[in-house]
Protein backbone atom coordinates (compact mmCIF):
# COMPACT_ATOMS: atom_id res chain seq x y z
CA UNK A 1 0.00 0.00 0.00
CA UNK A 2 1.50 3.39 -1.02
CA UNK A 3 2.30 5.82 1.77
CA UNK A 4 0.79 9.32 1.57
CA UNK A 5 2.25 12.32 3.31
CA UNK A 6 -0.28 14.38 5.23
CA UNK A 7 0.01 17.16 2.62
CA UNK A 8 -0.81 14.79 -0.23
CA UNK A 9 -3.68 13.37 1.77
CA UNK A 10 -5.15 16.81 2.42
CA UNK A 11 -4.84 17.74 -1.27
CA UNK A 12 -6.52 14.47 -2.22
CA UNK A 13 -9.35 15.03 0.25
CA UNK A 14 -9.84 18.56 -1.05
CA UNK A 15 -10.09 17.31 -4.63
CA UNK A 16 -12.58 14.61 -3.55
CA UNK A 17 -14.73 17.09 -1.61
CA UNK A 18 -14.70 19.58 -4.52
CA UNK A 19 -15.60 16.85 -7.03
CA UNK A 20 -18.40 15.61 -4.75
CA UNK A 21 -19.84 19.12 -4.42
CA UNK A 22 -19.67 19.68 -8.18
CA UNK A 23 -21.28 16.29 -8.85
CA UNK A 24 -24.03 17.03 -6.35
CA UNK A 25 -24.83 20.38 -7.94
CA UNK A 26 -24.68 19.03 -11.49
CA UNK A 27 -26.82 15.94 -10.86
CA UNK A 28 -29.36 17.83 -8.79
CA UNK A 29 -29.79 20.65 -11.28
CA UNK A 30 -31.59 18.66 -14.01
CA UNK A 31 -35.38 18.75 -13.93
CA UNK A 32 -35.70 18.93 -10.18
CA UNK A 33 -36.80 22.45 -9.27
CA UNK A 34 -35.97 21.83 -5.61
CA UNK A 35 -32.23 22.24 -6.23
CA UNK A 36 -32.67 25.98 -6.33
CA UNK A 37 -34.19 26.19 -2.88
CA UNK A 38 -35.47 23.99 -0.13
CA UNK A 39 -38.86 25.67 -0.06
CA UNK A 40 -40.96 28.06 -2.06
CA UNK A 41 -38.90 30.54 -4.07
CA UNK A 42 -38.68 33.73 -2.00
CA UNK A 43 -39.51 35.90 -4.99
CA UNK A 44 -42.75 33.95 -5.47
CA UNK A 45 -43.51 34.24 -1.76
CA UNK A 46 -43.04 37.99 -1.94
CA UNK A 47 -45.23 38.33 -5.02
CA UNK A 48 -47.99 36.31 -3.33
CA UNK A 49 -47.82 38.54 -0.26
CA UNK A 50 -48.00 41.66 -2.43
CA UNK A 51 -50.99 40.39 -4.39
CA UNK A 52 -52.73 39.44 -1.14
CA UNK A 53 -52.13 42.93 0.24
CA UNK A 54 -53.47 44.58 -2.91
CA UNK A 55 -56.63 42.42 -2.74
CA UNK A 56 -56.99 43.18 0.98
CA UNK A 57 -56.72 46.94 0.42
CA UNK A 58 -59.27 46.79 -2.37
CA UNK A 59 -61.71 45.00 -0.08
CA UNK A 60 -61.15 47.18 3.00
CA UNK A 61 -61.32 50.52 1.21
CA UNK A 62 -64.12 49.57 -1.22
CA UNK A 63 -66.73 51.62 0.75
CA UNK A 64 -64.52 54.73 0.53
CA UNK A 65 -64.04 54.26 -3.20
CA UNK A 66 -67.81 53.84 -3.61
CA UNK A 67 -68.50 57.07 -1.70
CA UNK A 68 -65.95 58.91 -3.81
CA UNK A 69 -67.51 57.57 -6.99
CA UNK A 70 -70.86 58.89 -5.73
CA UNK A 71 -69.27 62.33 -5.20
CA UNK A 72 -69.57 62.21 -1.39
CA UNK A 73 -66.07 63.35 -0.47
CA UNK A 74 -66.90 64.50 3.08
CA UNK A 75 -68.61 61.20 3.92
CA UNK A 76 -65.63 59.36 2.43
CA UNK A 77 -63.35 61.28 4.81
CA UNK A 78 -65.53 60.22 7.76
CA UNK A 79 -65.41 56.62 6.56
CA UNK A 80 -61.62 56.84 6.38
CA UNK A 81 -61.52 58.08 9.98
CA UNK A 82 -63.63 55.10 10.96
CA UNK A 83 -61.38 52.67 9.10
CA UNK A 84 -58.27 54.22 10.65
CA UNK A 85 -59.44 53.04 14.07
CA UNK A 86 -59.22 49.44 12.83
CA UNK A 87 -56.21 49.79 10.50
CA UNK A 88 -54.16 52.43 12.27
CA UNK A 89 -51.06 53.52 10.37
CA UNK A 90 -52.03 51.90 7.08
CA UNK A 91 -50.42 53.97 4.30
CA UNK A 92 -53.28 53.37 1.87
CA UNK A 93 -55.64 55.29 4.14
CA UNK A 94 -53.29 58.27 4.06
CA UNK A 95 -53.05 58.07 0.28
CA UNK A 96 -56.83 58.11 -0.11
CA UNK A 97 -57.20 60.95 2.39
CA UNK A 98 -54.49 62.87 0.53
CA UNK A 99 -56.34 62.39 -2.75
CA UNK A 100 -59.66 63.60 -1.30
CA UNK A 101 -58.08 66.64 0.36
CA UNK A 102 -56.22 67.50 -2.85
CA UNK A 103 -59.49 67.39 -4.78
CA UNK A 104 -61.09 69.57 -2.11
CA UNK A 105 -58.26 72.08 -2.57
CA UNK A 106 -56.75 71.63 0.91
CA UNK A 107 -53.22 71.42 -0.47
CA UNK A 108 -51.22 71.54 2.77
CA UNK A 109 -53.13 68.69 4.42
CA UNK A 110 -53.08 66.68 1.21
CA UNK A 111 -49.28 66.99 1.07
CA UNK A 112 -48.97 65.98 4.74
CA UNK A 113 -51.01 62.82 4.11
CA UNK A 114 -48.99 61.82 1.02
CA UNK A 115 -45.80 62.32 3.05
CA UNK A 116 -47.09 60.07 5.84
CA UNK A 117 -48.01 57.40 3.32
CA UNK A 118 -44.66 57.49 1.52
CA UNK A 119 -42.72 57.32 4.76
CA UNK A 120 -44.55 54.07 5.48
CA UNK A 121 -44.46 52.59 1.99
CA UNK A 122 -42.59 53.52 -1.16
CA UNK A 123 -44.82 51.29 -3.32
CA UNK A 124 -46.92 54.31 -4.23
CA UNK A 125 -43.98 55.79 -6.15
CA UNK A 126 -43.31 52.73 -8.30
CA UNK A 127 -44.53 53.19 -11.83
CA UNK A 128 -45.01 49.46 -12.29
CA UNK A 129 -46.96 48.96 -9.07
CA UNK A 130 -50.75 48.61 -9.22
CA UNK A 131 -50.80 50.93 -6.18
CA UNK A 132 -48.76 53.59 -7.98
CA UNK A 133 -49.70 57.24 -7.39
CA UNK A 134 -46.52 58.58 -8.96
CA UNK A 135 -48.24 60.77 -11.56
CA UNK A 136 -50.65 62.26 -9.00
CA UNK A 137 -47.79 62.99 -6.59
CA UNK A 138 -45.77 64.62 -9.37
CA UNK A 139 -48.73 66.86 -10.24
CA UNK A 140 -49.22 67.69 -6.56
CA UNK A 141 -45.53 68.65 -6.22
CA UNK A 142 -45.69 70.81 -9.36
CA UNK A 143 -48.80 72.53 -8.03
CA UNK A 144 -47.23 72.99 -4.59
CA UNK A 145 -44.02 74.45 -6.00
CA UNK A 146 -46.06 76.82 -8.13
CA UNK A 147 -48.43 77.98 -5.40
CA UNK A 148 -46.88 77.40 -1.99
CA UNK A 149 -43.20 78.21 -2.46
CA UNK A 150 -43.80 81.85 -3.57
CA UNK A 151 -46.24 82.25 -0.67
CA UNK A 152 -43.66 80.89 1.76
CA UNK A 153 -41.05 83.28 0.40
CA UNK A 154 -43.30 86.27 0.90
CA UNK A 155 -44.32 85.07 4.39
CA UNK A 156 -41.04 83.93 5.97
CA UNK A 157 -42.55 83.97 9.49
CA UNK A 158 -45.34 81.52 8.63
CA UNK A 159 -44.10 78.34 10.30
CA UNK A 160 -46.85 76.01 9.12
CA UNK A 161 -46.31 77.11 5.53
CA UNK A 162 -42.57 76.54 5.92
CA UNK A 163 -43.28 73.04 7.26
CA UNK A 164 -45.51 72.28 4.27
CA UNK A 165 -42.79 73.46 1.88
CA UNK A 166 -40.38 71.15 3.71
CA UNK A 167 -42.79 68.27 3.14
CA UNK A 168 -43.08 69.29 -0.49
CA UNK A 169 -39.31 69.06 -0.84
CA UNK A 170 -39.45 65.61 0.73
CA UNK A 171 -41.92 64.48 -1.95
CA UNK A 172 -39.73 66.10 -4.61
CA UNK A 173 -36.69 64.22 -3.30
CA UNK A 174 -38.54 60.90 -3.28
CA UNK A 175 -39.69 61.47 -6.85
CA UNK A 176 -36.08 62.19 -7.86
CA UNK A 177 -35.15 58.65 -6.83
CA UNK A 178 -31.71 57.86 -5.45
CA UNK A 179 -30.58 55.05 -3.24
CA UNK A 180 -32.16 54.85 0.20
CA UNK B 1 5.02 67.26 -9.58
CA UNK B 2 6.77 65.11 -12.17
CA UNK B 3 4.33 64.81 -15.07
CA UNK B 4 6.55 62.25 -16.74
CA UNK B 5 5.92 59.87 -13.87
CA UNK B 6 4.01 56.86 -15.23
CA UNK B 7 2.28 56.23 -11.88
CA UNK B 8 0.77 59.72 -11.90
CA UNK B 9 -0.91 59.01 -15.23
CA UNK B 10 -2.26 55.69 -13.96
CA UNK B 11 -3.77 57.57 -11.01
CA UNK B 12 -5.30 60.15 -13.36
CA UNK B 13 -6.67 57.38 -15.61
CA UNK B 14 -8.19 55.68 -12.57
CA UNK B 15 -9.79 58.98 -11.47
CA UNK B 16 -11.18 59.64 -14.95
CA UNK B 17 -12.60 56.10 -15.12
CA UNK B 18 -14.16 56.38 -11.67
CA UNK B 19 -15.89 59.66 -12.51
CA UNK B 20 -17.03 58.56 -15.96
CA UNK B 21 -18.29 55.12 -14.96
CA UNK B 22 -19.70 56.45 -11.69
CA UNK B 23 -22.13 58.61 -13.66
CA UNK B 24 -22.60 56.28 -16.62
CA UNK B 25 -23.67 53.39 -14.39
CA UNK B 26 -26.54 55.63 -13.26
CA UNK B 27 -27.37 56.37 -16.89
CA UNK B 28 -27.34 52.62 -17.56
CA UNK B 29 -29.77 51.86 -14.75
CA UNK B 30 -28.27 52.31 -11.28
CA UNK B 31 -30.09 54.75 -8.96
CA UNK B 32 -29.67 58.47 -9.56
CA UNK B 33 -26.36 59.89 -8.21
CA UNK B 34 -25.53 56.37 -7.07
CA UNK B 35 -23.75 54.85 -10.03
CA UNK B 36 -21.04 53.73 -7.65
CA UNK B 37 -21.62 53.68 -3.92
CA UNK B 38 -19.78 51.07 -1.91
CA UNK B 39 -22.00 51.48 1.16
CA UNK B 40 -25.30 51.37 -0.79
CA UNK B 41 -24.01 48.32 -2.65
CA UNK B 42 -23.14 46.58 0.60
CA UNK B 43 -26.63 47.34 1.95
CA UNK B 44 -28.15 45.95 -1.25
CA UNK B 45 -25.94 42.86 -1.23
CA UNK B 46 -26.58 42.14 2.46
CA UNK B 47 -30.30 42.28 1.67
CA UNK B 48 -29.91 39.96 -1.31
CA UNK B 49 -28.20 37.44 0.96
CA UNK B 50 -31.13 37.64 3.39
CA UNK B 51 -29.23 39.53 6.09
CA UNK B 52 -31.89 42.23 6.36
CA UNK B 53 -35.55 42.41 5.44
CA UNK B 54 -35.91 45.78 3.72
CA UNK B 55 -37.52 44.54 0.52
CA UNK B 56 -36.51 47.76 -1.24
CA UNK B 57 -32.76 47.26 -0.71
CA UNK B 58 -32.01 43.75 -1.99
CA UNK B 59 -29.76 43.17 -4.98
CA UNK B 60 -26.40 41.44 -5.30
CA UNK B 61 -24.40 44.30 -6.82
CA UNK B 62 -21.96 43.02 -9.47
CA UNK B 63 -19.78 46.12 -9.10
CA UNK B 64 -18.69 45.08 -5.58
CA UNK B 65 -17.70 41.63 -6.83
CA UNK B 66 -15.85 43.26 -9.72
CA UNK B 67 -13.86 45.59 -7.44
CA UNK B 68 -12.44 42.71 -5.41
CA UNK B 69 -11.87 40.25 -8.25
CA UNK B 70 -10.49 42.95 -10.58
CA UNK B 71 -8.04 43.96 -7.89
CA UNK B 72 -7.07 40.34 -7.28
CA UNK B 73 -6.51 39.74 -11.00
CA UNK B 74 -4.37 42.84 -11.33
CA UNK B 75 -2.38 42.05 -8.17
CA UNK B 76 -1.78 38.50 -9.40
CA UNK B 77 -0.78 39.70 -12.86
CA UNK B 78 1.73 42.21 -11.54
CA UNK B 79 2.97 39.88 -8.79
CA UNK B 80 1.65 42.09 -6.01
CA UNK B 81 -0.73 39.61 -4.43
CA UNK B 82 0.56 39.08 -0.90
CA UNK B 83 -1.41 37.25 1.74
CA UNK B 84 -1.09 39.17 4.97
CA UNK B 85 -3.09 40.00 8.08
CA UNK B 86 -3.24 39.89 11.85
CA UNK B 87 -3.35 43.63 12.51
CA UNK B 88 -6.04 44.34 15.13
CA UNK B 89 -8.63 42.08 13.50
CA UNK B 90 -11.64 42.80 15.72
CA UNK B 91 -11.15 46.59 15.78
CA UNK B 92 -11.04 46.43 11.98
CA UNK B 93 -14.22 44.36 11.86
CA UNK B 94 -15.99 46.92 14.03
CA UNK B 95 -14.47 49.74 12.00
CA UNK B 96 -16.14 48.21 8.94
CA UNK B 97 -19.48 48.23 10.75
CA UNK B 98 -19.08 51.86 11.83
CA UNK B 99 -17.94 52.91 8.35
CA UNK B 100 -21.33 51.72 7.15
CA UNK B 101 -23.07 53.61 9.95
CA UNK B 102 -21.40 56.88 8.93
CA UNK B 103 -22.17 56.27 5.27
CA UNK B 104 -25.78 55.27 5.95
CA UNK B 105 -26.42 58.44 7.94
CA UNK B 106 -24.94 60.59 5.18
CA UNK B 107 -26.53 58.34 2.48
CA UNK B 108 -23.45 57.30 0.58
CA UNK B 109 -19.77 56.45 0.74
CA UNK B 110 -17.00 58.97 -0.08
CA UNK B 111 -17.25 58.06 -3.79
CA UNK B 112 -20.96 58.79 -3.78
CA UNK B 113 -20.25 62.00 -1.88
CA UNK B 114 -18.22 63.17 -4.89
CA UNK B 115 -20.85 61.90 -7.34
CA UNK B 116 -23.58 63.76 -5.42
CA UNK B 117 -21.54 66.97 -5.34
CA UNK B 118 -20.68 66.76 -9.03
CA UNK B 119 -24.37 66.31 -9.86
CA UNK B 120 -25.10 69.58 -8.06
CA UNK B 121 -26.41 68.10 -4.81
CA UNK B 122 -25.64 70.92 -2.40
CA UNK B 123 -26.79 68.88 0.62
CA UNK B 124 -23.56 66.88 0.20
CA UNK B 125 -21.41 69.94 0.99
CA UNK B 126 -21.76 69.35 4.74
CA UNK B 127 -20.66 65.74 4.22
CA UNK B 128 -17.66 66.91 2.19
CA UNK B 129 -16.56 69.26 4.94
CA UNK B 130 -17.12 66.46 7.46
CA UNK B 131 -14.99 64.03 5.46
CA UNK B 132 -12.07 66.46 5.20
CA UNK B 133 -12.43 67.29 8.91
CA UNK B 134 -12.50 63.59 9.78
CA UNK B 135 -9.38 62.87 7.75
CA UNK B 136 -7.63 65.82 9.37
CA UNK B 137 -8.62 64.56 12.83
CA UNK B 138 -7.46 61.07 11.88
CA UNK B 139 -4.09 62.43 10.84
CA UNK B 140 -3.78 64.26 14.15
CA UNK B 141 -4.59 61.00 15.93
CA UNK B 142 -1.88 59.17 13.97
CA UNK B 143 0.56 61.97 14.75
CA UNK B 144 -0.36 61.51 18.41
CA UNK B 145 0.99 57.98 18.28
CA UNK B 146 -2.09 55.88 17.52
CA UNK B 147 -1.17 52.94 15.31
CA UNK B 148 -2.82 49.60 14.74
CA UNK B 149 -0.40 46.68 15.04
CA UNK B 150 1.57 45.91 11.87
CA UNK B 151 0.32 43.13 9.59
CA UNK B 152 2.26 39.94 9.09
CA UNK B 153 2.51 37.47 6.26
CA UNK B 154 -0.27 34.92 6.64
CA UNK B 155 -0.33 32.13 4.14
CA UNK B 156 -3.73 31.61 2.57
CA UNK B 157 -5.81 33.95 4.72
CA UNK B 158 -5.68 36.65 2.06
CA UNK B 159 -7.51 34.34 -0.31
CA UNK B 160 -10.59 33.97 1.87
CA UNK B 161 -12.33 37.25 1.07
CA UNK B 162 -11.60 37.09 -2.69
CA UNK B 163 -12.91 33.51 -2.45
CA UNK B 164 -16.09 34.80 -0.80
CA UNK B 165 -16.60 37.32 -3.59
CA UNK B 166 -15.93 34.60 -6.21
CA UNK B 167 -18.71 32.61 -4.53
CA UNK B 168 -20.97 35.67 -4.74
CA UNK B 169 -20.18 35.81 -8.46
CA UNK B 170 -21.36 32.20 -8.77
CA UNK B 171 -24.55 33.18 -6.89
CA UNK B 172 -25.05 36.11 -9.24
CA UNK B 173 -24.82 33.87 -12.28
CA UNK B 174 -26.72 30.83 -10.93
CA UNK B 175 -29.28 32.88 -8.91
CA UNK B 176 -30.19 30.28 -6.29
CA UNK B 177 -33.69 30.64 -4.83
CA UNK B 178 -32.51 31.81 -1.42
CA UNK B 179 -31.24 35.06 -2.90
CA UNK B 180 -33.60 38.02 -2.63
CA UNK B 181 -34.00 40.62 -5.35
CA UNK B 182 -36.12 43.74 -4.93
CA UNK B 183 -38.91 44.05 -7.45
CA UNK B 184 -39.26 47.77 -6.82
CA UNK B 185 -37.42 50.86 -5.59
CA UNK B 186 -33.71 51.67 -5.65
CA UNK B 187 -32.36 48.12 -5.50
CA UNK B 188 -34.51 47.20 -8.48
CA UNK B 189 -32.70 49.92 -10.42
CA UNK B 190 -29.51 48.48 -11.79
CA UNK B 191 -27.32 48.53 -14.85
CA UNK B 192 -27.19 45.28 -16.89
CA UNK B 193 -25.22 42.92 -14.67
CA UNK B 194 -22.53 42.05 -17.20
CA UNK B 195 -21.88 45.73 -17.84
CA UNK B 196 -21.79 46.44 -14.10
CA UNK B 197 -19.44 43.52 -13.50
CA UNK B 198 -17.13 44.62 -16.32
CA UNK B 199 -17.07 48.17 -14.93
CA UNK B 200 -16.28 46.81 -11.47
CA UNK B 201 -13.50 44.56 -12.75
CA UNK B 202 -11.92 47.41 -14.73
CA UNK B 203 -12.12 49.86 -11.86
CA UNK B 204 -10.86 47.25 -9.41
CA UNK B 205 -7.79 46.60 -11.57
CA UNK B 206 -7.12 50.31 -12.12
CA UNK B 207 -7.58 51.14 -8.44
CA UNK B 208 -5.17 48.36 -7.53
CA UNK B 209 -2.52 49.75 -9.86
CA UNK B 210 -3.06 53.37 -8.87
CA UNK B 211 -3.88 52.97 -5.13
CA UNK B 212 -6.69 55.46 -5.70
CA UNK B 213 -8.62 56.25 -2.54
CA UNK B 214 -10.83 59.24 -1.75
CA UNK B 215 -9.81 59.61 1.89
CA UNK B 216 -6.24 58.68 0.98
CA UNK B 217 -6.28 61.51 -1.56
CA UNK B 218 -7.49 63.98 1.05
CA UNK B 219 -4.95 62.66 3.56
CA UNK B 220 -2.02 62.91 1.13
CA UNK B 221 -3.09 66.37 0.04
CA UNK B 222 -3.16 67.56 3.65
CA UNK B 223 0.31 66.07 4.12
CA UNK B 224 2.00 66.72 0.77
CA UNK B 225 -0.06 69.43 -0.89
CA UNK B 226 0.17 69.53 -4.68
CA UNK B 227 2.95 66.92 -4.68
CA UNK B 228 0.43 64.18 -3.91
CA UNK B 229 -0.38 62.10 -7.05
CA UNK B 230 -3.73 61.14 -5.52
CA UNK B 231 -4.74 64.81 -5.57
CA UNK B 232 -4.58 64.70 -9.37
CA UNK B 233 -6.57 61.47 -9.33
CA UNK B 234 -9.27 63.20 -7.29
CA UNK B 235 -9.23 66.17 -9.68
CA UNK B 236 -9.67 63.78 -12.61
CA UNK B 237 -12.51 62.04 -10.75
CA UNK B 238 -14.32 65.32 -10.06
CA UNK B 239 -13.79 66.82 -13.51
CA UNK B 240 -14.87 63.71 -15.41
CA UNK B 241 -17.96 63.26 -13.20
CA UNK B 242 -18.98 66.92 -13.71
CA UNK B 243 -18.42 66.61 -17.47
CA UNK B 244 -20.47 63.43 -17.81
CA UNK B 245 -23.21 64.78 -15.52
CA UNK B 246 -23.42 67.91 -17.69
CA UNK B 247 -23.33 65.90 -20.92
CA UNK B 248 -26.12 63.60 -19.78
CA UNK B 249 -28.30 66.37 -18.34
CA UNK B 250 -27.87 65.20 -14.77
CA UNK B 251 -26.38 68.36 -13.31
CA UNK B 252 -28.98 70.02 -11.11
CA UNK B 253 -27.42 72.45 -8.63
CA UNK B 254 -29.86 72.91 -5.77
CA UNK B 255 -30.34 72.18 -2.11
CA UNK B 256 -33.89 70.84 -2.37
CA UNK B 257 -35.48 67.84 -4.01
CA UNK B 258 -32.22 65.97 -4.55
CA UNK B 259 -32.38 62.18 -4.95
CA UNK B 260 -31.37 60.16 -1.90
CA UNK B 261 -30.51 63.21 0.19
CA UNK B 262 -31.70 64.89 3.39
CA UNK B 263 -31.37 68.29 5.01
CA UNK B 264 -29.92 67.20 8.38
CA UNK B 265 -26.61 68.88 7.60
CA UNK B 266 -25.11 68.41 11.07
CA UNK B 267 -25.58 64.65 10.82
CA UNK B 268 -24.28 64.55 7.25
CA UNK B 269 -21.19 66.31 8.58
CA UNK B 270 -20.81 63.95 11.53
CA UNK B 271 -21.48 60.81 9.47
CA UNK B 272 -18.79 61.63 6.96
CA UNK B 273 -16.42 62.86 9.69
CA UNK B 274 -16.71 59.43 11.27
CA UNK B 275 -15.97 57.79 7.92
CA UNK B 276 -12.98 60.05 7.28
CA UNK B 277 -11.51 59.53 10.74
CA UNK B 278 -11.93 55.76 10.68
CA UNK B 279 -10.60 55.50 7.13
CA UNK B 280 -7.35 57.18 8.14
CA UNK B 281 -6.94 54.87 11.13
CA UNK B 282 -7.49 51.70 9.09
CA UNK B 283 -5.70 52.88 5.95
CA UNK B 284 -8.32 53.63 3.34
CA UNK B 285 -11.90 54.45 2.43
CA UNK B 286 -14.51 51.69 1.95
CA UNK B 287 -13.57 51.36 -1.74
CA UNK B 288 -9.85 51.10 -0.94
CA UNK B 289 -10.58 48.41 1.66
CA UNK B 290 -12.16 46.26 -1.06
CA UNK B 291 -9.18 46.80 -3.36
CA UNK B 292 -6.74 45.87 -0.59
CA UNK B 293 -8.82 42.80 0.24
CA UNK B 294 -8.39 41.76 -3.40
CA UNK B 295 -4.61 42.15 -3.05
CA UNK B 296 -4.57 39.58 -0.25
CA UNK B 297 -4.86 41.94 2.72
CA UNK B 298 -6.92 39.88 5.17
CA UNK B 299 -7.21 42.88 7.52
CA UNK B 300 -8.94 44.88 4.80
CA UNK B 301 -10.96 41.74 4.08
CA UNK B 302 -12.17 41.79 7.65
CA UNK B 303 -13.21 45.44 7.21
CA UNK B 304 -15.17 44.29 4.13
CA UNK B 305 -16.87 41.59 6.20
CA UNK B 306 -17.63 44.26 8.81
CA UNK B 307 -19.14 46.43 6.09
CA UNK B 308 -21.37 43.54 5.01
CA UNK B 309 -22.54 43.10 8.60
CA UNK B 310 -22.93 46.86 8.92
CA UNK B 311 -24.93 46.97 5.69
CA UNK B 312 -27.40 44.56 7.24
CA UNK B 313 -27.52 46.32 10.61
CA UNK B 314 -28.13 49.83 9.29
CA UNK B 315 -31.22 48.54 7.49
CA UNK B 316 -32.47 46.14 10.17
CA UNK B 317 -32.04 48.55 13.06
CA UNK B 318 -33.41 51.63 11.32
CA UNK B 319 -30.08 53.45 11.37
CA UNK B 320 -29.99 54.47 7.70
CA UNK B 321 -31.14 57.97 6.84
CA UNK B 322 -33.76 58.67 4.20
CA UNK B 323 -35.02 61.76 2.42
CA UNK B 324 -37.09 62.36 5.57
CA UNK B 325 -33.91 62.81 7.61
CA UNK B 326 -31.74 60.91 10.06
CA UNK B 327 -33.64 58.62 12.46
CA UNK B 328 -32.90 58.62 16.19
CA UNK B 329 -31.05 55.29 16.00
CA UNK B 330 -28.89 56.69 13.20
CA UNK B 331 -27.83 59.60 15.39
CA UNK B 332 -27.15 57.30 18.33
CA UNK B 333 -25.13 54.94 16.10
CA UNK B 334 -22.95 57.78 14.80
CA UNK B 335 -22.21 58.87 18.36
CA UNK B 336 -21.46 55.24 19.25
CA UNK B 337 -19.07 55.24 16.28
CA UNK B 338 -17.23 58.24 17.68
CA UNK B 339 -17.06 56.59 21.11
CA UNK B 340 -15.53 53.57 19.35
CA UNK B 341 -12.96 55.77 17.56
CA UNK B 342 -11.98 57.54 20.76
CA UNK B 343 -11.74 54.27 22.68
CA UNK B 344 -9.71 52.63 19.92
CA UNK B 345 -7.38 55.61 19.82
CA UNK B 346 -6.89 55.49 23.58
CA UNK B 347 -6.19 51.77 23.60
CA UNK B 348 -3.92 51.73 20.56
CA UNK B 349 -1.97 54.84 21.52
CA UNK B 350 1.74 54.46 22.11
CA UNK B 351 2.46 55.73 25.59
CA UNK B 352 4.64 58.78 25.95
CA UNK B 353 8.16 57.91 26.98
CA UNK B 354 8.17 54.60 25.13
Amino acid sequence: MPKFSQTSLLWLLMVVATAAMAALLVTASGDDPRWRTAGLDKAVERELAFQARAAFLQKVYAPVEALLAAGQAQTALLKLDELERSFSGDPHGFILRGEILRDLGVLDRAIANYVRALKLSGDYLEEASPLSRRTEIRHLVDQGLRELVPRARSNPDNRSLAATVGELHYLQSRLAGGCE
Amino acid sequence: MNFRDRHLWIVILAGLSLGTLGVLLSVWGNPQNSGICVSCFFENSAGALGLHDNSRMQYLRPELIGFVLGSMGSAALFREFRSRGGSAPLPRLFSGIFLMVGCAVFIGCPIKLVLRLTAGDLTAVAGGIGLVGGVWAGLKTLAGGVHLAPAQTQKGSGLLVPGLFALLLVFLIVRPGFLLFSAASSAAQHAPWLLALAAGLGLGALAQRSRLCVTGGVRDTLLLGHRSPLLYGLFAFVLSAVAVNLATGRFNPTLYGQPGAHLDHLWSFLGMALVGWLSVLIGGCPFRQLIKAGEGDADAGLVAVGMLIGGALVQSWGIAATAAGVPLYGKVAVLAGFIFVFGLSLVQREQEGY
